[in-house]
């Protein structure tokens, strides 16, 4: 990529990777946006920007996977309702139908100075503005006794691939009777609903092969959680005495983890002999955005509501989970509908092309039992301090089971479209 | 105040899946850039193919005043859809006209995966 570039600028212009960065070189050539992540953000960004600026701007991907694994809908591969394959996507469509370069490497830093990624290989790509979108980092010290050493034997499946397909050989191997501790995380994290989806998937799983005397614990450091209610009301009519939810009032703290004897220890009980422990860690934005001085003392990335450029940087945007996105939580729709707003705000600046002003809108199903879905989400708008929620709706406890039906129906049909509107 | 009703909506659309209407078609009220821009929303569910999945129903190659009126409808909350009720709360009627307008103009294609 780099000696391509090399070519088509000249020889005077070979000497250096730090060259490529000089104003007078880029004004000869089209501008360039790199994407650091493929996911929701990234993915989707990259997209639209190849797409909507018709071979204007020069599009670049930087990530190391082949395909990539969604974390939204892994919990439906747990309970059994989708394969691995289903929510794995390959990324050869953007490379053929828009012209992005996919570079499968992985970025090890952001020199903002000379507007370069720095590669795993020590090359650097220049850009013109950058759109980092890198997910979330573990905390692997934020639970004792645990580490990235021990994320095989208790899994975290909180990045979706391997981990996803480890948590899942677990469960199919839990027996009837035998406990299953899930350790959720703190706020800020990843898709707040997730956990207990997980958790009303695995009790499917359970219940539905004849294992419905097992148990799973859910010892967790919040005092509330996403679509509590709706999510206990499930529990409660779906899996009677096989789920039990306990706050911090009543653990009274995850003191420790010991994964050689699969023991989870609480302030309040032992829980010895665990058949699965999946410890899902407190989170940050990903690491390469914080050595980048991009993020502040929460872990995560203070952006600007009207674009989701960096509050640090305007030539670096945040997308998805690494953000501060104000009211948005951290979900893969949310980090969709940023990318549309990133893309169109960068087009405007390289291109000079019309932009609006920024919407935002998330949504969030979560399925409880085959043929019950329910939802949260809501729409968004830029205010000086933060991205606000200007109108919101939440399932209700009363509804039909027509009515969840219909919900579920929703759901699939919005993964086969948000996968389509990534990768396609 | 029911606008139009639902089968009227999917015989329309099926008309235009054959293309006779095609050239007969009047130009776009709305305006179509805008349109695509504030589309971006719609197709992170709507297929932009057409194509219908799961409880997602396709919206393109609608008659304009048809889709208009459909929308309309979730505005004020006449349907009963919370995700569509919300997305649409506050669009303007210009808003409208220009997702009627692109989205009326994108063929039908459902055999496209996307």
């Amino acid at each position: 990529m780099i000696n391509r570039r090399h070519v088509l600028i000249g020889g005077s212009a070979l000497a250096a990777g730090s060259v490529l960065s000089a104003p007078m070189v880029r004004a000869q050539g089209k501008p360039k946006v790199v994407v650091i992540g493929g996911g929701a953000g990234g993915a989707t960004a990259a997209k639209y920007i190849a797409k909507d600026s018709k071979g204007e701007i020069e599009v670049t991907l930087i990530e190391p996977k082949e395909a990539y694994t969604t974390c939204f809908h892994s919990n439906l591969y747990l309970g059994g309702f989708k394969t691995f394959d289903e929510i794995t996507h390959k990324y050869d469509k953007l490379v053929s139908s828009y012209g992005i370069k996919h570079v499968r490497q992985w970025a090890n830093a952001i020199d903002r100075d000379k507007k370069q990624v720095v590669l795993a290989d020590g090359s650097r790509v220049a850009y013109d503005r950058l759109v980092v979108s890198p997910g979330i980092d573990l905390k692997y010290d934020s639970v004792a006794g645990w580490g990235k050493e021990h994320e095989e034997v208790m899994p975290h499946a909180w990045q979706a691939g391997p981990q996803t397909q480890i948590l899942k050989k677990q469960l199919d191997a839990v027996k009837d009777g035998q406990t299953i501790v899930m350790i959720a995380p703190p706020n800020p994290y990843r898709c707040p609903p997730g956990p207990y989806e997980r958790v009303s998937m695995m009790a499917h799983a359970l219940k539905s092969s004849g294992r419905g005397k097992a148990r799973i614990i859910i010892l967790d450091p919040k005092e509330n959680f996403s679509k509590q209610g709706l999510f206990q009301q499930a529990w409660e009519k779906y899996y009677p005495g096989l789920v039990e939810w306990l706050g911090p009032k009543v653990h009274d703290g995850i003191k420790s983890v010991d994964p050689k004897t699969m023991t989870v220890v609480t302030g309040f009980e032992t829980y010895k002999n665990c058949a699965l422990v999946n410890v899902i860690p407190a989170q940050r934005a990903g690491k390469i955005v914080i050595d980048a001085g991009l993020a502040n003392q929460t872990g995560f990335c203070p952006i600007n509501p009207e674009n989701m450029a960096s509050a640090s940087d305007p030539n670096i945007f945040i997308l998805g989970d690494a953000s501060i996105a104000g009211d948005m939580p951290k979900s893969g729709f949310s980090a969709n509908s940023q990318a549309k707003v990133a893309a169109l705000m960068i087009r405007g600046e390289l291109t000079k092309s019309r932009t609006f002003p920024a919407r935002y809108a998330n949504t969030c199903w979560s399925l409880v039992a085959p043929d019950d879905t329910v939802k949260v989400g809501g729409r968004y708008e830029p205010k000086p301090d933060k991205i606000t929620a200007a109108e919101t709706f939440l399932s209700k406890l009363d509804e039909t089971p027509e009515h969840r039906k219909q919900v579920q129906t929703e759901n699939i049909g919005w993964y086969a479209g948000i996968t389509a509107d990534m990768f396609t | 105040m029911k606008i139009i009703a639902a089968p009227a909506i999917a015989s329309a659309a099926a008309m235009f899946t054959f293309g006779a209407l095609a050239q007969d078609k009047p130009k776009p009220k709305g305006d179509v850039a805008f349109g695509e821009y504030l589309s971006s929303l719609c197709v992170t569910c709507h297929l932009p193919s057409g194509k219908a999945v799961g409880g997602i129903p396709p919206i393109v190659a609608w008659p304009e005043d048809q889709f208009v009126a459909v929308v309309n409808s979730y505005r004020w909350k006449e349907r009963d859809n919370e995700v569509m009720q919300t997305v649409t709360a506050q669009l303007s009627d210009d808003e409208i006209a220009a997702l009627a307008a692109y989205f009326g103009g994108l063929p039908n294609q459902p055999e496209v995966a996307k």
